[in-house]
């Protein structure tokens, strides 16, 4: 991703204790990871923008609640992930996301139109999880080397897949 | 991603950081404004102690806001300070009469009190090793969260109490003056 994560806990940690003086950087070093992922879960630039901006203003007001114990990057993907989910809920609601398969573009609109209802989907399941595995799942999908490694990541992100597996059952009725 | 206009985002950004700051310093000095309540209730000059505390509201909001040093400063400052303000209200309830008339224990209870705060700043900046801030943050807090009581007699209440403070606090502060300058 080109983020070393344990730069920007340590900024965190220290924009944490009110030193303003690494806020420019630590806004650098978030903008363009929330940016991509908002991107990649709506599929569309000017949703992403609109979660992205809204992801930063949420992410660094709650910069003084930081719990410095913890990896800033997946923290932070969480909380933009959270908003692409009310974002996309919002949509949904106003049926904004309608539209027809072949404004969709591309040579397979279908298959468009299939992947953004399952992004939708998985957002929103994604959304009955905990703080915990949120971040875990968002961390795993971005290849984010958390704060710890090897068989404890694995298995913590195993569970937090069976967990989101009975999620999705529970919401679709279907694996 | 070029049609965002990333430094008008940053100053938005910035400004609810500073938002969130202050929101998170109201709440963290809320328990304060209930000390200064009760202790209102119970002091002889409830005036003096709603301006005392709302004083170390004020400032301890700034300090949380703040960050840093000042804001490490705000528990052990309150605290500190808490054991003057205690003493003075439980002063405030008794006298001692004499030959020449009764007299109250509010002077006494300040100045001990201040003492007891001033070691406790002491020992705590010591312990952090602390810098001149934190000193000054904590023992603003401590003698205005003792002030809150100390008025009960008036101003010479809140002086002894900051003769008490400094009795309290100057050993502690020049060990630490003179460790700096050996090392």
């Amino acid at each position: 991703m080109g983020t070393d994560p344990n730069t920007l806990d340590a900024l965190m940690a220290r924009l944490a204790d009110g030193d303003r003086g690494v806020f420019a950087r630590v806004f650098e070093l978030l903008w363009g990871p929330i940016h991509r992922l908002c991107v990649s879960l709506l599929k569309n630039d000017a949703d992403a923008s609109d979660a992205a901006q809204e992801a930063m203003h949420k992410i660094l007001e709650r910069a003084s609640d930081y719990d410095k114990m913890r990896p800033a990057m997946p923290w932070a993907m969480a909380l933009a992930a959270w908003e692409c989910r009310t974002l996309t809920r919002k949509h949904t609601r106003r049926r904004e996301t309608e539209a027809p398969i072949d404004e969709l573009g591309g040579e397979h609109p279908e298959e468009a139109f299939v992947q953004r209802d399952l992004t939708a989907a998985a957002i929103a399941a994604l959304g009955d999880l905990s703080e915990g595995d949120r971040e875990t799942l968002v961390a795993a999908f971005w290849d984010e080397a958390a704060s710890v490694s090897g068989a404890t990541l694995r298995k913590r992100r195993e569970r937090a897949l069976t967990r989101f597996r009975k999620t999705w059952r529970r919401l679709y009725g279907l694996d | 991603m070029d049609s965002i206009d990333l430094a008008h985002l940053q100053q938005r950004v910035r400004w609810a950081y500073e938002l969130g700051r202050m929101r998170r310093a109201l709440l963290g000095v809320a328990p304060v404004l209930v000390i200064a309540a009760v202790a209102a209730c119970v002091a002889q000059r409830p005036m003096s102690t709603v301006w005392f505390g709302l004083a170390t509201a004020a400032a301890g909001a700034a300090m949380l806001w703040y960050g840093r040093d000042p804001q490490k400063a705000v528990l052990p400052g309150i605290a500190a300070g808490l054991v003057p303000l205690v003493l003075a209200l439980c002063a405030n309830q008794m006298h001692v009469c004499g030959p020449d008339g009764c007299s109250s224990l509010c002077v006494p209870a300040c100045t001990l009190g201040g003492v007891v705060a001033g070691l406790a700043v002491a020992a705590v900046g010591n312990q952090r090793r602390a810098g001149i801030w934190f000193w000054f943050s904590a023992s603003s807090l401590a003698l205005l969260t003792g002030a809150m009581g100390c008025a009960c007699i008036g101003y010479s209440g809140i002086v002894g109490l900051g003769i008490g403070f400094a009795v309290g606090a100057v050993p502690g502060l020049l060990r630490r003056a003179f460790a700096k300058k050996a090392s």
